[in-house]
């Protein structure tokens, strides 16, 4: 048990604009950590799981975004959690690793025992309590969380090799070609302040080498950080592999769901597993019906109290409905996320999709998609401000804000 | 004198190009869009614009502000709040279009390029001196667009018809008009079409007269259009000031260059080409039918035709862009790539080849 002036501090990287372009067309108009799953901010999920842990003093946000995208809600949720959040804006990169010891003496302010460290687009159950236990019993620099993916799949992420008795990492690998391991690292990391010296050693060890190569043209010098400068360094790469077998870090394997939200299919996907989650957790949250006074609800709804919706509408599974949105009558929604302000007009049919902030939906139309969460098309995204006329079907496609779509569409990109 | 100009829009057919500029700040023949009717407006005498905008009004303003400086002429904005159509935002400026002298004000479309005869169309509105004046212009495909059926020797417009079915006419109406301050009391301050409810009521009382324009007209709304207008564009400017135009060995037919650009050995650009300011094209480049905006970097032996790059952007060695290709802003070609018509949304970097037209966010 740790004693109980014991501080803890989370920060969480939230990314930048130029960087994700993946997250188009729905981060042309808001920043991708603070797009909507389960009726909350993409971010909001990571930080609620930061508030269970015990003496947590402090959450950063870090990012490359603008100061002014987020001081508006960063004020708000400071207020409703009554915890301290501040967004600190990266001047240029400094890598995963090098991004938290640019900030290192904001983050020891308050002289925490112990940082967190958490990815703003992994969507997960978030265990931080009791990998901070786990931690603790493990004495080490760090302990990252895991998860056993299929072996296939897992050569898109950092694998990992733990010793089962221990549970201390004894191989890192990035991305690897052939097959290492099936568990992978999930980008929730904690550590204790050490973690600061060790990411010092690197750049230490990167400008020396610099050095070397001024002085002496050898060439059998790693040719993959030659052209890093020396304060950017990778989490992973930097220090997680050279540190594997050492004693250092630890594993702590989570059973629940993983998944990282890169692009807008993804998102809707995560926003169906924060909304089962919340049918344990805080299942108030949930929406219910049954045709007769509010609208019949099937599965995981989660309805904004703004949102007006018609009592013979049929909504859900895997819906979640925004602010202000009007739902007509004789509507009916299946998997997706339908943004604030949108008016959707009677007997429409939203399936496997995102309608983007104040668009309109027309009567009988149709907006549909395959739902293949994977595929570049497998879920119709419709941008800010875009009006799908009465009886139009739109199929598998991605619309950009302020278009009127008076024909019907299949496998479009529409700018 | 006055003008105003319609600006309207998102701009969403110039896309990916108005994701970074609204519309009328996008360049054309490397000058953004609305100093093209702006200067022409200046050149007659007209001693105030307003913009009719609803859509980044801050952009526009700060544009703007420095615009004033150097020209000399008073720019105003008149913002909609929601959008009122072809004619309501006539009625919104109302205020700022009449004045004591009781003189006729244009109307400009800013999508839209021409020669801008302007002082023919004064004279030719106090000729015939009835309530307004419009240019239509002679098209292939009438039914395309609006056709306003006219008697050919006095210009008397009888009537508008909508994409006709079958043929009543060629000419359609240019975006350009004349106007005595009384339209404005035909104008509610509500979403009115300038077309299908003002004019028409000034037809039936015989007061509208149409005048055909001289020289070309486009509608630079979609990028296609926008390199077909910027070939007609220099043709024009051929035949008006020639000393515009880029000259030299290394270049075929019509093709204008900034005076800041670098251009490498060996090049062969044109015909039909705009460079902007800042721009560096490397040696062994060959443009055609090309229009690239301020600060690109082009490197050495790339191909490109039939292509609009936006600001910032750089191709790389011996890539291939050609058949409408169209790069946002900070697009970074890699070498050796080949573009068959990609639609590439700014700050991308694209790595592998695109083989047929698509686009890529």
């Amino acid at each position: 048990m740790g004693s109980t002036d014991e501080r803890v501090v989370a920060v969480i990287m939230v990314g930048g604009p130029t960087k994700g372009t993946r997250f188009r067309p729905l981060s042309l108009n808001i920043p991708k950590p603070l797009f909507p799953l389960a009726g909350q901010p993409m971010v909001h999920h990571p930080i609620s799981a930061c508030k269970k842990i015990p003496n947590l003093a402090q959450i950063f946000l870090i990012g490359f975004y603008d100061e002014r995208e987020f001081a508006l809600y960063v004020s708000s949720i400071s207020n409703e959690l009554r915890v301290p959040v501040r967004y600190l804006r990266e001047d240029k990169p400094h890598g995963s690793a090098g991004g938290l010891y640019n900030f290192r003496d904001l983050i020891m302010e308050d002289s925490p025992s112990h940082i967190f460290l958490l990815n703003c687009d992994v969507c997960c159950s978030f265990p931080l309590p009791e990998m901070l236990e786990s931690h603790r019993r493990y004495g080490g620099m760090g302990t990252i969380l895991v998860i056993k993916v299929s072996a296939e799949s897992a050569n898109q992420f950092g694998e990992l090799v733990a010793d089962p008795a221990t549970n201390e990492l004894l191989h890192y690998t990035e991305k690897p070609e052939t097959f290492v391991s099936d568990r992978i690292n999930c980008g929730v990391y904690i550590f204790t302040p050490d973690i600061f010296t060790a990411i010092q050693g690197v750049s230490t060890q990167r400008k020396d080498r610099a050095n070397l190569r001024r002085l002496s043209s050898f060439d059998a010098l790693d040719s993959t950080t030659r052209n890093l400068p020396t304060d950017f360094v990778r989490l992973d790469q930097d220090i997680l592999s050279p540190l594997a077998g050492k004693k250092q870090f630890y594993t702590y394997e989570t059973m629940d769901f993983w998944e990282q939200i890169k692009t807008p299919g993804m998102s809707l996907k995560c926003s169906a597993l924060y909304l089962a989650q919340f049918r344990f957790t805080s299942p108030n949250l949930l929406a219910s019906g049954d045709g007769t006074k509010s609208a019949a609800i099937s599965g995981d709804v989660y309805i904004h109290p703004s949102a007006k919706v018609h009592p013979t509408a049929k909504i859900g599974p895997n819906v979640s409905i925004s602010a202000n949105a009007r739902i007509g009558a004789g509507a009916r929604l299946i998997s997706c996320i339908i943004l604030d302000d949108v008016e959707i007009k009677e007997n429409a049919v939203v399936i496997h999709a995102i309608v983007g902030w104040k668009s309109s939906i027309g009567r009988w139309s149709r907006v549909q998609a395959s739902g293949d969460y994977n595929a570049k098309l497998g879920i119709t995204i419709l941008g800010e401000a875009v009006s799908v006329e009465d009886e139009v079907v739109v199929v598998n496609s991605i619309v950009l804000p302020n278009k009127t779509l008076n024909v019907s569409v299949q496998e479009e990109i529409i700018l | 004198m006055k003008a105003l100009i319609l600006v309207g829009g998102f701009g969403t057919r110039l896309r990916p190009l108005t994701l970074s500029f609204p519309k009328p700040l996008v360049d054309f023949a490397n000058k953004p869009m609305i100093l093209h009717q702006i200067e022409a407006l200046e050149a007659i005498g007209v001693s105030e614009v307003v913009l009719a905008i609803n859509y980044q009004p801050e952009v526009m303003l700060n544009f703007l502000k420095d615009l004033e400086a150097k020209l000399g002429i008073k720019i105003t904005c008149s913002q909609e709040t929601e959008p009122l159509g072809t004619a309501g935002p006539l009625a919104l400026a109302r205020d700022k279009l009449i004045d004591d002298s009781g003189e006729p004000f244009f109307v400009l479309n800013s999508d839209v390029i021409s020669e801008y005869p302007l002082k023919e169309m004064i004279a030719f509105h106090k000729h015939h001196g009835r309530e307004a004046s419009i240019m239509v212009t002679k098209v292939d495909e009438p039914s395309k667009y609006g056709v306003v059926v006219m008697e050919e020797s006095t210009g008397e417009v009888e009537k508008f018809v909508e994409k006709p079915k079958l043929f009543v006419g060629n000419k359609i109406n240019a975006g350009i008009y004349l106007l005595n301050p009384s339209v404005l009391d035909r104008i509610e301050l509500r979403p009115t079409s300038i077309e299908k409810e003002v004019f028409p009521k000034i037809a039936a009382e015989k007061r509208l007269y149409a005048m055909v324009l001289p020289g070309f007209w486009m509608d630079v709304g979609q990028p296609r259009d926008y390199i077909t207008g910027l070939r007609l564009y220099l043709d024009s400017l051929k035949k008006k000031s020639p000393s515009k135009l880029a000259a030299g060995s290394h270049i075929v037919g019509n093709v204008i260059v900034d005076e800041t650009v670098k251009i490498g050995e060996g090049c062969l650009i044109g015909p039909d080409v705009a460079i902007g300011s800042g721009c560096v094209v490397e040696s062994g480049v060959r443009l055609s039918r090309y229009t690239v905006m301020r600060g690109v970097r082009i490197k050495k032996h790339a191909c490109i035709s039939s292509s609009i790059i936006g600001w910032h952007s750089t191709v790389g060695q011996w890539a291939r862009l050609e058949n409408m290709t169209i790069l946002g802003e900070d697009v970074h070609v890699c070498d050796e790539i080949y573009s068959n018509g990609g639609v590439v949304l700014p700050h991308k970097e694209i790595k592998s080849n695109i083989w047929k037209p698509e686009i890529v966010m």
